[in-house]
Formats: structure tokens, C-alpha cells, sequence
């Protein structure tokens, strides 16, 4: 595009005090940008009247020298055609840097060459910036759902979609829709006054489904292959039949947890009499519950247990007081005993707890250990009894329940660890056939993706996603894991689930027609753009895309599939050969950043640092940070990063090639309880940067220099100490050797 | 916008909502009563399990946002009536004054100028805050509130001469609006219930009985005591530190119904304590400990925590020692020993109790004894106000009514 | 080794014939009831355990054991527990339950409801004086002599409140008669007819 800059400075919040706005246009002097203003305070409407008319007047990319991009943002939009970047020199340059100088006139000149240099660095990210056209797919964008399981989460997705105006294809393994609904006798009290035990609805369901004429029903078919990207995946199921789907949603369910691997415990399988739940949920179906004078229900029967389900498999109380309220039904005068650790019944399903209780169910909290569970039937039990203090005895039980747990049913990923660069290739290829041994091999959905076929999970199985703020979002754009898959819940919960997974699915078949991102850079119309000439078949993006978006063809090319992309740069920071750029964010753009600012002489003993922080956490809290009045060296400059993983080596080099005396990093919260919002991002940069030590040896210089900081909104008050415990390290090791040259 | 989807209350659930709808092509109003978006998570100093900062994943939210045009923000606002019928609601939005404007650059002179406090509600009343103040340090929007009870007189007026930007309107006399939308998402949230309510705790006699929400915010980095977690009595260090699970939830007498958090919370609020003062005991006062599918990994990490112990029994008395600490009294009921223990700090985990019980909806709905929305046609409750939630089901059901409120609009 | 069996009869029982009997099915174990009642220091078991032993059938345990004759009527157990039950009406059931089946678990408990129940059919009043007079005359006057010196502080300072008569000794003078106590005692004798385990 062709550019016409202006510069916009604002005066306000003390700027005007502080700084030389001659000086700071002589910054620019070596820019692209003549035409510099300033104001009072551009934000106000008059501010922003004054540039909306130079834009009016044929500007179309802008400078804006004032507070940070992350506040008035309404006010500094121009629109689509009008680039715009913002340099916060009230946070970042104002607000921080007032460390305790000698005399204010050093100060001030300190906080000159800050401002200047920010200025400068933005003006270069600016000049290298372009407006791009987001991409599109050559295909028809399909806006059609493909929802798998057709269980109560896969069958509520369906509707939900169906009712909101998207055709879906829903496809069951079974020959029937249903899934465990069809094998529910009733279920638990769900509504005011939760007391009464309720029909499945299960008829009503699929009567709506078959009603439905924008919902295809492929029954006892499995997924055989899925292909392509969100808006155009192409579906071959095990029957033959193939059709294209927009968006996924993957409602497979849940499978019982195996009584059989309580044999040792619970006695499973020495009497059709002792049951799983699930078993007795087939015999209440069946009214087959007749002659019960004496029923205990064994509580976490494999759940919240080490051995067995370390976590709480979060229905089983439910479903055993529902079944203890069948007996009780079918014979009031039955003995029931539900032995329990702890009884969950959370919000109103309290009540229920209560209603059983009411009907003459007696509850005996147990232990950590298992009952022991002797004769053939009747049978005796034996356990602790936790508020009798004593160990007692049941007897004459005609049946026992084993309340078992809920697994997902969806492939297990264990995923390897990331590889170093420079790490030895046979030792990484061990480790990647480790990890593919300890994972199932089969799957729900066989997704043709290089990094392999399954959703990545965290453990036991469950997708991988940030489970308490953006539950839905799987690490594979526009597949959506709803119901009893994404974590145990009931049946009205998988409903519920299964709606908002619907809206997911219908959300990215959008973005993928906008050609814009999903979750977190939502309405993101960048993309990133391969270079393929200078491709060295390294398979370096292919492998550490967290998203999977990257495909690979024989010859080991990537092949980039942009509407899987999120948008964060991890190929682009993984690139050896800087070959992938955004149109407003690449390694030529923060390359030049580095490059543009100005590196005093040795005897000035005035160091530089730059930081390079992720953007959605980092950045934010520095600028807390500055709020909050904290205060650090004006020697630092940080630059943002679109997520830590983006970062490429090749700034190192640069920033240390240019006498920049050292380099902090600052990412997100890794490991199990990762907080990066793109899931690997910091862990890459991390594992990028654990061979960066041998390029400063080769350099000859001090390790030091370049250093991972975990940085998010709960290090704000560590930023100052960090920046400061940074500076006097640099003093100790002394200044960057390649200063000057 | 008469194809629009209005939402109320900006918490979780609302933000949620609004986002997803606005994501996926659908005009939303967002009105919430506080100065600021966020709601009670906002409050929060982490989140379980994993122990993380709640504005890590709201600051994301409030991006979206600001890069979204379809979304409208009404803060400081009521909806105080609505008529009409799916399809097509005529919403009645009451918003009170601000008295500043959004020339507000965020700068803080206004309250630089200010002396005159008043409680801060952030903190829930454990601290004061200047009369002229930014609702907390991360407030989306960045905006400056003048408190009502200053605008007369001469601290309104200082406010207003320090202000450079003409951001400070002391005339400014809010407004009502009638809003235009096809469906309404009702995600008001939650009220802490009431400690006070528990006559057998003495909650307003003693100083160093909290309950668990003001917890959060000593334990906040942004809260009264920058963190540090103190004795609001007298700011002493607590050795020994007592959390008592249910107090008013899962009774008759309060709220009949399980809170569902209150649990985790204390988990987590233990571990706060842990950190920060390793010579500390904490004891967990419990009936039953639920920590639902993978919270039991937090609860048996917990658990591990030598110092941390867990006694089962409701507490059924607590009375002060004279000198600040407290004497707590329950019957263990594993051992029957009826006991007396001495804590020099006591946490209260209260419950949720539905702001829809405290406030109804202006329109017919239905209600269950407790004061849960039920599911409607047209206005769609989501988050707290239908069950007690943690913050990913209220996340799932913010989308979830989304759905349901475009299903109205692209079906017309 | 289990020392306790369950056995359902105990608790069958108690749900079918004692008063409020059912209430304890609620009972979720938390413990209030037992530490809200202001005689928990003369309980062996408190309300909760009590409802605990009943539901594994611990029939001689529970009613041989003094704590059903100790409840005082304060409510406190009762407006404080959580699930609402009945607490006092469960202990008083369970004590005139025991009495019934000829089973005097506190003999002096029950000698106190003895003479406060007399007080109350004869006179229509409980006489504050009279009463204890009576009480502490049960093992004869010598012994009452000694057991009424022992409280001769409280009764002093009751007497100065006004909270008590004086009185030379049990019947010195007759208590006062409320006006119409022919038609209490008519009202009495039938709610003893109708009180349960009577009806046939």
C-alpha cells in the first residue's frame, strides 16, 4: 500500500511537563513520517477531530505518541484502512521511569532518549506494516456442523445449531440415537422442588431431531477420516458416506469405569448381584428391580482414587441416591444404605440429597478405605462408619451397586516433550515414539493433521483447553469437545454444554468465511504468510504450531491451513529462515524495533535492555505495574510480543549485535498449569532459549545477558524487582562488547 | 438494533454472553450495575485449581470487547423494566450519574485533589477509598467514579477544577434509555450471603471473623492490605487461621441449597495462607468436602499440606477470647469429642445466594424457592442467577444463553 | 472387627412410635445439635450421635443412655439445625418413648418431671418454690435438708429477684389454684389418652 504518515503527539497527563516534543520530532527525523502534531490531549474529542481529519485529508497510517493500546481504544480507531500504531510513552516511558537521579536534568534526559526511542521503534514497526486482505478459502466457506455422539450433548448440539439456522450432520456409532440417555430408566430430580424422580425426555429429543429438516442422521457409523480446516473439513465416515462441515463438535461421551478393575477391591464379579451403577441403571430400566430388601450403594467405587480415577467423577452420588430412590420406589420398606466418602450434591440437587434421606436411605460415610464385601448373596458388608467411630457390619443386603465412575470417551495424548533446538534428532525422534506409545491409538475423529489425529489432551484424557476461563476452546480450531467428554457432568449439564459448543461451532465457520480468528485474537484479519522459496523443509513450524494448523506434504513443506491458524507467531518465532510474517507483525518488524533504538557509547555508561513480553499478560501488567506508581531504569524498552512463542533467535542476535547490553523475556505461567493463551507458547520460548547460550558463547558473551521471566498478572509488584535485580547484573558483567561496532 | 440481544450484568457469565453473540455476528447491549466490568470475579485475588489470576483470561475478554464494534457497554446501569414478548422487548435502562465523562484520560488528578473518603465496595468495606477514585486498578473501562455524597460541595468542586480534561461533570444527572432487543440474557450473579444473618458466629463483633470474599481481597495484591493477609482487627500476622464450610449454605434456617464453590475457595484460600506465612496452621471446619472431577486434584494436593487440617464438623458457636482471637466450638464428628479451638483469624465460607432473590427480574418469570431463574422463552437466565456455579459452567452457560437468544433473532 | 451390626428394627421402631421419630432421617451429621445445647457437658452422646446409634439399631444404647432425659426445651438445637429437625421434639419423644416401655434411663430426671407434672395437674402452675422443695425432699427430708442448704445462695438470690416465693416447706402454704383446673385436668387427662402407644 502506499503510505502516508502522520505522527500525533499527545501533551496530556503530564507528557507535556516532561518531555521535548522538539526532540521528539527530530526522532523521527530518519523516518518515513514528516508531518508530526501535537495536542493538548489527543484524546479528547478534539484530538481525535484533528487526526480523523488529516485522515479525512488522505493519511492513512498513523503514529500516535500518548498512552498505551490498551486504553482509549475506541478513540483511536480509524477504521480498516487506516493503520494505526500506538507508542505508550505515558506507561512506559512517563509513568515508570522515574528512578532517583542525580540531578532532574539527567533525569530528563534520560527519559528524552526513552521517549525518543519508542518513538522510533514504533515509527519502524509502522513503516514495515501493511493492510492485508484476510485470507479466504478457495472453497465455499461450508457452515455446516458435524456433531459426533449422539448421546445428550451431541443431540442438544444439534438442535441447538439446527434452531440457530445451521444444518448439521450428526453421526452415531450406534444404531440408535441416545447414547447412556437410552439407557437411563429416569432421571434424578432436576426441577423445582427436586424431590421428583423425571422421564429421560429422550423421545421428545430425538422426535425434535428427526422432525428437524436441516439435521442429517448418519446411526451406526463412526468417523473414518476427517480432512481440511475449519469452514471446509471433508468427512468420510465408516459407512461410505462422506459430507463437508464447517465446524466440529465432538460429543462422544463417556464410558463407565470398569468394574472388572474393582474385582480386588469390591468384590466385582463374584455375584451377578454385585453392580456397576451403570448395570443397575440397566436393570431398573428393564423393571427388573423386584425383590430388593437390601441394597447398599458403594460411593467412589474407583473415583478419588489414586489406583484407580484420581478425580471425582462428579455424578455418582447423584446417580446412586436417583437409584437408591428406585428401590425405595419399587419397595418402601427396602433397606438402603449408600456408603460414602463424602456426599456431592452441589447447588439445588441438595435437595435431593434430602428427599432420599426423607424416603428412609441411610448414609454411612466411610473411610479411605474400600468396604469389604463378603457372602454370595445375601450379602454382609463390613466398614468404618466414620461418625459412629466404629467399624460396623450390614447385613442381609440382597444386592450391591458399586457406583463407578465416568471416563472419556475420547483417545488419550501424551504429548512429547519439546525438543531443543539443536538437541540431538535421534534422542527427539526416541522421545516422540515414547509419547505416541503411551497414547491411545485409536480415535474419534482421525483428523488428517501432521500432528496427529486426536484433540490434545491434558490428563485423563479430557481435552486440553483453559479449563476455567475458555472451557470450549480445544487446541484444534472449530472442533468444540461438549458434554461428558470435557469433563464429567449430568445430564442437564451436557444440555446446557452442548448449546454453547453449538454457538463455537457456528462462531468459527464465520471467522472462517471472514477470513478472521477465533479465540483469543478474535476478529483478527492477519495471517501468517510462508515465504516457500526459502522453505529448508525443517519441519521446525509443523511441529510446534500449538494449534495443529500446519499440515506437511511428502516433501515436507508446510502447508498452512489459516483457518485453523490462531494467530499467535510460534511458527513464526520457530522459523529459522524468518520466511513467516504477518502484515503487522513479523521478524523484519521487530528486527527493526531493536535496530532503531539508539545505543549510547561505552563511556556514557548508560545501558540498554529491551524486553520482549507477551502482550496478553506481560505488557498489561507492566502497565499495572506503571499505574500503580512503581518505578524501574530508563535504560529498559519493552516491545510487545503477540505471545512469548513467537519469539525468533534471530532478535537475540540482532539486539546483541547492536550493543543492546541485554535481554529479558517475559512470558506466561508453563508447565501443567500453563496460563499461556497459546498453550505452548512460553514453554517454546523457554526451550528455544535453552540453546541460546551457545550462541553467546560463540559471540563470546556472558549468558547473563539473556534472560526467561514468567510474568502475568500476578507478578506486577515482582516487575520492578526483576528489572532492577536485571540492571545490576548487566553492571556486573559490564557493557555489550559489540557496542559501537 | 431492534434485532438486538440484550444482556445484564458484566460479570462472567454476562461477558461471556455478550462476547459470544458479538463473535458471532449478533448486535449485543451489555448493561452492568457496577462502574466496571468483571463482576465478583474481578474481586478475586485467584482462581482454582490452578491458582491463576482472574484478569489473566478477563484482560482477554475486555479485548475482545474493545476490538468488537457490535458490542454496546452500559455501566453504572439498571434495567428496571421490560415489556414486550420474545421478539421483540422494549428494556428500560436506568444508569446513574458517573459524574465523569469519557474525556477521562485515567490520570488521577481528580483524586489527588480529593480528600473525603468513602467505603470502598471493592474491598467490601475493608478499607476506604477517596471519593474520587478509579473503581480498581484494572477497570475496564479505565474510568475515574465521583462518589454522589461529594458532588455538593467543596470536594466535588476541587475534583472538578483539578481535572485538565473538563472529564469531571458534576451536572451529569444519569439517564434512562429504552433499549430495543430480541432477547434478553439475565446473568446478574451473586450476592456473599450475609455473615451477619448467622446470629451463632457474632460476625459484626469481632473484628477477626471475615468472611470468604473479603478474604480475596486481603489476599489481593490491589486489595486493603496489598496483600498481605493480616488480622483486620489489629494487622497481626494470623498463626492459625480457620475456615468454617457452610456457613449458611446447605441450611434450612439460610440458603437450603450448596453453594458449590465455597469448598474450592476455602481450598484455595488455605494454600494463600500457606504461602504467604509457612509457620501458619490452617483447620478446615467441613460437613462434607466437595471438590468435583478435577478440583479433587487440589483437594488431595491440599490435603498433603501437613498444616493443613480438616476437622468434620459445623461449627456452632464462635465467641471471642476478649483479646482478638476466637474460640470456636463444634462437635468432631468422627471422634464425637465435642471441642474448643482457639484461631486468631476465622474465615466464613458463605454462600451464593442468587442476586435474583434479592432483586426479581422486571418481567413474568418463574423463580424456584431459592430464587433461581427457570428456564423462559425469550429471557434467558445464565450463570449464578440459575445455580451456583464456579466460573467455567458460568463461562458454558453464558454461551450457551447466547445461543438461545440468537435462535430468537435468526429465527425471525 | 465390626463391633456394631445394622439392624433396621431399632430404627423402624423409633420412625413408627416415637414422637417426631422420623425427623432424624434428615440428620445429615454435622454436629450444631450437640454443640448448641447448653447441657452438652452432661451428654454422653449428644443428639447427632444419638440419631447415628439409632439408625445402625442400637436399641439399648439409646434408650438406657440419660441424654434423652436432659433436653431442657431451649430450641436452640432445633432453630440452628440445618436440616431442620425437630430436635427437642425427637428427645422428648424418645424419653416419654423409654418411660412407656418401662425404661427410666435418669431416675432423677424423671422423679423432676414427676413432681413438675404434678405442680402443673393439681394447681395449673408451676409453683418455682414448691417444685424443687418437693425434688430435693425425694430421698427423704434429711437428706433434703442437706441437698436444699446447697443451694442456698441461688435460692437467695432468686428470692430477691422476686424470681421465687418463700414457702416453710412443701404444701406450707398450699400453692395457688388457677380458676377453672377442673377443666385443665379434663384437658390433660385427654391428651394423655391420645399421646401415642395409647391409642389402643
Amino acid at each position: 500500500m502506499d503510505k502516508n504518515y502522520a505522527c500525533y503527539l499527545c501533551k496530556g497527563c503530564g507528557l507535556g511537563e516532561a518531555l521535548d516534543f522538539e526532540a521528539l520530532e527530530e526522532a523521527l527525523e530518519d523516518s518515513d513520517i514528516s508531518e508530526v502534531k501535537d495536542h493538548e490531549a489527543l484524546c479528547s474529542p478534539e484530538g481525535v477531530a484533528l487526526i480523523q481529519a488529516d485522515i479525512d485529508g488522505g493519511v492513512n497510517a498513523v503514529l500516535i505518541g500518548a498512552c498505551s493500546a490498551r486504553v482509549k481504544t475506541d478513540e483511536f480507531t480509524f477504521g480498516k484502512e487506516v493503520l494505526v500504531e500506538r507508542v505508550p510513552l505515558r506507561e512506559q516511558g512517563l509513568w515508570c521511569s522515574e528512578a532517583e537521579y542525580e540531578d532532574e536534568e539527567e533525569a530528563g534526559e534520560d527519559r528524552q532518549m526513552l521517549a525518543d526511542d519508542y518513538l522510533r521503534m514504533h515509527a519502524a514497526k509502522l513503516g514495515k506494516a501493511e493492510i492485508g486482505e484476510p485470507f479466504q478459502l478457495e472453497e465455499d466457506v461450508e457452515k455446516g456442523v458435524m456433531v459426533v455422539g449422539g448421546g445428550v450433548a451431541g443431540i442438544n448440539a444439534a438442535l441447538a445449531a439446527a434452531k440457530a439456522g445451521a444444518p448439521v450432520c450428526l453421526v452415531e456409532k450406534e444404531d440408535a440415537l441416545g447414547g447412556y440417555l437410552g439407557k437411563m430408566a429416569k432421571l434424578g430430580p432436576q426441577s423445582p422442588p427436586y424431590q421428583e424422580l423425571q422421564d429421560t425426555g429422550l423421545e421428545e429429543l430425538v422426535a425434535e431431531v428427526e422432525a428437524a429438516d436441516n439435521i442429517k442422521v448418519f446411526t451406526g457409523a463412526t468417523v473414518e477420516k476427517t480432512e481440511g480446516a475449519p469452514g471446509n473439513f471433508s468427512v468420510t465416515l465408516s459407512n461410505g458416506e462422506s459430507f463437508r462441515a464447517g465446524a466440529i463438535v465432538q460429543a462422544t461421551g463417556w464410558n463407565p469405569y470398569e468394574a472388572e478393575k474393582l474385582a480386588d477391591e469390591l468384590a466385582y464379579g463374584t455375584s451377578d448381584k454385585i453392580v456397576s451403577n451403570v448395570q443397575f441403571e440397566e436393570k431398573a430400566k428393564a423393571g427388573d428391580l423386584g425383590g430388593i430388601n437390601g441394597v447398599a450403594f458403594i460411593q467412589c467405587a474407583g473415583s478419588r482414587d489414586e489406583n484407580h480415577l484420581p478425580y471425582c467423577s462428579a455424578v455418582c452420588c447423584l446417580v446412586s441416591l436417583k437409584q437408591a430412590m428406585y428401590v425405595k420406589e419399587a419397595n418402601p420398606e427396602a433397606a438402603v444404605y449408600v456408603i460414602y466418602k463424602d456426599i456431592r450434591t452441589p447447588g439445588q440437587s441438595e435437595e435431593v440429597y434430602r428427599q432420599a434421606q426423607e424416603l428412609g436411605v441411610v448414609f454411612i460415610r466411610r473411610g479411605e478405605d474400600y468396604p469389604a464385601i463378603s457372602g454370595s448373596g445375601p450379602f454382609a458388608i463390613e466398614t468404618q462408619d466414620v461418625t459412629l467411630n466404629d467399624t460396623v457390619e450390614i447385613e442381609d443386603l440382597d444386592m450391591v451397586v458399586l457406583a463407578t465412575g465416568m471416563v472419556p470417551n475420547n483417545p488419550s495424548v501424551v504429548e512429547p516433550p519439546l525438543v531443543a533446538l539443536g538437541m540431538d534428532q535421534d534422542e527427539a525422534a526416541k522421545l516422540a515414539e515414547e509419547a505416541k506409545a503411551a497414547s491411545d491409538d485409536w480415535s474419534v475423529l482421525n483428523l488428517e493433521y501432521r500432528q496427529g489425529p486426536n484433540l490434545p489432551t491434558l490428563k485423563y484424557g479430557y481435552p486440553d483447553s483453559h479449563f476455567i476461563c475458555f472451557p470450549y476452546e480445544t487446541r484444534r480450531t472449530g472442533i468444540y469437545a461438549a458434554g461428558a467428554v470435557r469433563r464429567p457432568m449430568r445430564v442437564t449439564q451436557a444440555t446446557e454444554d452442548a448449546t454453547g459448543a453449538a454457538l463455537k461451532a457456528m462462531q468459527s465457520t464465520r471467522a472462517a468465511e471472514a477470513g478472521v480468528a477465533v479465540h483469543p485474537r478474535s476478529g483478527d484479519d492477519t495471517f501468517p504468510d510462508f515465504f516457500m522459496q526459502r522453505c529448508t523443509q525443517c519441519k521446525r513450524c509443523t511441529e510446534e504450531c500449538p494449534f495443529g494448523a500446519i499440515n506437511e506434504d511428502a516433501e515436507a513443506n508446510p502447508l498452512p491451513n489459516p483457518t485453523r491458524c490462531r494467530r499467535c507467531g510460534v511458527c513464526m518465532g520457530a522459523c529459522p529462515e524468518r520466511i513467516i510474517s504477518f502484515t503487522d507483525y513479523s521478524v523484519d518488524m521487530i528486527g527493526s524495533m531493536i535496530k532503531s533504538i539508539e545505543v549510547p557509547d561505552e563511556d556514557e555508561e548508560k545501558p540498554r535492555v529491551i524486553v520482549l513480553a507477551c502482550e496478553n499478560d506481560a505488557l498489561p501488567a507492566i502497565d499495572l505495574a506503571a499505574k500503580n506508581g512503581a518505578k524501574w531504569s530508563p535504560y529498559v524498552r519493552f516491545i510487545p510480543l503477540r505471545c512469548l512463542g513467537s519469539l525468533n533467535l534471530v532478535w537475540i542476535a540482532d539486539a546483541l549485535a547492536s550493543g543492546i547490553d541485554g535481554i529479558l523475556l517475559f512470558g506466561c505461567k508453563r508447565g501443567d498449569d500453563y496460563q499461556c493463551h497459546f498453550i505452548k507458547g512460553s514453554e517454546l520460548a523457554n526451550v528455544r532459549m535453552s540453546k541460546i547460550s551457545e550462541t553467546l558463547d560463540r559471540l563470546v558473551l556472558e549468558s547473563d545477558r539473556v534472560r526467561v521471566e514468567e510474568i502475568g498478572f500476578g507478578e506486577v509488584d515482582k516487575i520492578p524487582g526483576i528489572l532492577d535485580e536485571f540492571m545490576e547484573t548487566m553492571e556486573e558483567v559490564g557493557p555489550n562488547p559489540y557496542k559501537g561496532f | 438494533m431492534g434485532q438486538a440481544i440484550l444482556v445484564v450484568g458484566g460479570g462472567m457469565s454476562g461477558v461471556s454472553a455478550a462476547l459470544e453473540a458479538a463473535e458471532a455476528g449478533y448486535d449485543v447491549v451489555l448493561v452492568e450495575k457496577n462502574p466496571y466490568l468483571g463482576g465478583r470475579v474481578a474481586q478475586l485475588h485467584q482462581y482454582f485449581p490452578k491458582l491463576c489470576p482472574p484478569y489473566c483470561g478477563l484482560e482477554i475478554n475486555f479485548k475482545r470487547i474493545k476490538s468488537n464494534p457490535r458490542i454496546q457497554v452500559i455501566t453504572m446501569a439498571e434495567v428496571t423494566a421490560i415489556e414486550g414478548e420474545p421478539g421483540a422487548y422494549k428494556a428500560t435502562v436506568s444508569q446513574a450519574p458517573r459524574y465523569v465523562n469519557e474525556k477521562c484520560t485515567a490520570c488521577g488528578l481528580c483524586s489527588e485533589a480529593v480528600e473525603a473518603t468513602v467505603p470502598n465496595p471493592f474491598n467490601y468495606g475493608l478499607d476506604e477509598i477517596k471519593a474520587a477514585y478509579l473503581p480498581h486498578e484494572m477497570a475496564y473501562p479505565f474510568r475515574y467514579v465521583i462518589d454522589g455524597s461529594i458532588v455538593e460541595g467543596d470536594q466535588g468542586a476541587k475534583a472538578k477544577e483539578a481535572c485538565p480534561y473538563d472529564a469531571v461533570d458534576l451536572e451529569d444527572q444519569g439517564s434512562e434509555t429504552v433499549i430495543e432487543a430480541a432477547a434478553v440474557v439475565w446473568a446478574a450473579g451473586w450476592s456473599p450471603y450475609g455473615p451477619a444473618k448467622i446470629e451463632y458466629y457474632n460476625f459484626a463483633a469481632n473484628p477477626n471473623l471475615i468472611s470468604n470474599v473479603q478474604m480475596e481481597r486481603l489476599a489481593a495484591k490491589g486489595g486493603p492490605t496489598e496483600g498481605k493477609i493480616q488480622r483486620p482487627g489489629d494487622g497481626a500476622e494470623p498463626k492459625n487461621v480457620a475456615f468454617i464450610q457452610c456457613a449458611g449454605s446447605r441450611d434450612v434456617n439460610h440458603l437450603p441449597f450448596c453453594s458449590t464453590v465455597c469448598c474450592l475457595a476455602s481450598l484455595k484460600q488455605a494454600t494463600y495462607v500457606r504461602e504467604q506465612l509457612p509457620g501458619a496452621e490452617v483447620t478446615i471446619y467441613f460437613i462434607d468436602i466437595r471438590a468435583m472431577d478435577r478440583n479433587e486434584d487440589f483437594y488431595s494436593q491440599v490435603k498433603a499440606d501437613e498444616k493443613i487440617n480438616f476437622v468434620k464438623s459445623k461449627i456452632g458457636l464462635i465467641e471471642s477470647d476478649g483479646e482478638g482471637n476466637l474460640i470456636l466450638e463444634g462437635e468432631d464428628t468422627t471422634s464425637g469429642e465435642r471441642f474448643k479451638a482457639e484461631h486468631d483469624l476465622v474465615v466464613l465460607a458463605t454462600g451464593m445466594q442468587p442476586n435474583t432473590d434479592l432483586t426479581k427480574i422486571p418481567a413474568d418469570m418463574v423463580y424456584d424457592e431459592y430464587g433461581f431463574v427457570q428456564a423462559a422463552e425469550g429471557i434467558f437466565g445464565a450463570g449464578t442467577v440459575r445455580r451456583p456455579s464456579e466460573v467455567h459452567v458460568s463461562v458454558q452457560d453464558g454461551t450457551g444463553a447466547a445461543l438461545k437468544a440468537i435462535q430468537l433473532v435468526a429465527g425471525r | 472387627m465390626a463391633t456394631k451390626a445394622y439392624d433396621k428394627s431399632f430404627r423402624e421402631e423409633v420412625y413408627d412410635k416415637v414422637d417426631a421419630g422420623e425427623e432424624i432421617k434428615l440428620c445429615m451429621q454435622c454436629g450444631v445439635c450437640g454443640i448448641t445445647c447448653p447441657l452438652r457437658d452432661e451428654m454422653t452422646y449428644g443428639p447427632r450421635q444419638i440419631w447415628s446409634l439409632i439408625r445402625a439399631g442400637k436399641r439399648d444404647e439409646v434408650m438406657n443412655c440419660s441424654d434423652i432425659m436432659l433436653c431442657t426445651s431451649c430450641y436452640t438445637c432445633k432453630v440452628r439445625c440445618p436440616r431442620g429437625v425437630k430436635v427437642i421434639d425427637v428427645m422428648h419423644g424418645l424419653a416419654h418413648y423409654a418411660l412407656q416401655e418401662g425404661i427410666v434411663p435418669r431416675e432423677n430426671t424423671s422423679k423432676f418431671g414427676k413432681f413438675f407434672w404434678n405442680s402443673i395437674y393439681k394447681t395449673g402452675r408451676i409453683d418455682e418454690t414448691e417444685v424443687p422443695m418437693r425434688y430435693s425432699m425425694r430421698r427423704g427430708p434429711i437428706h433434703g435438708i442437706f441437698e436444699t442448704l446447697e443451694m442456698m445462695d441461688i435460692g437467695r438470690a432468686l428470692l430477691s429477684h422476686k424470681r421465687m416465693h418463700f414457702k416453710l416447706g412443701p404444701g406450707i402454704p398450699p400453692s395457688k389454684k388457677i380458676k377453672g383446673i377442673k377443666g385443665l385436668k379434663k384437658m390433660l387427662d385427654k391428651a394423655e389418652a391420645m399421646s401415642p402407644g395409647k391409642e389402643a
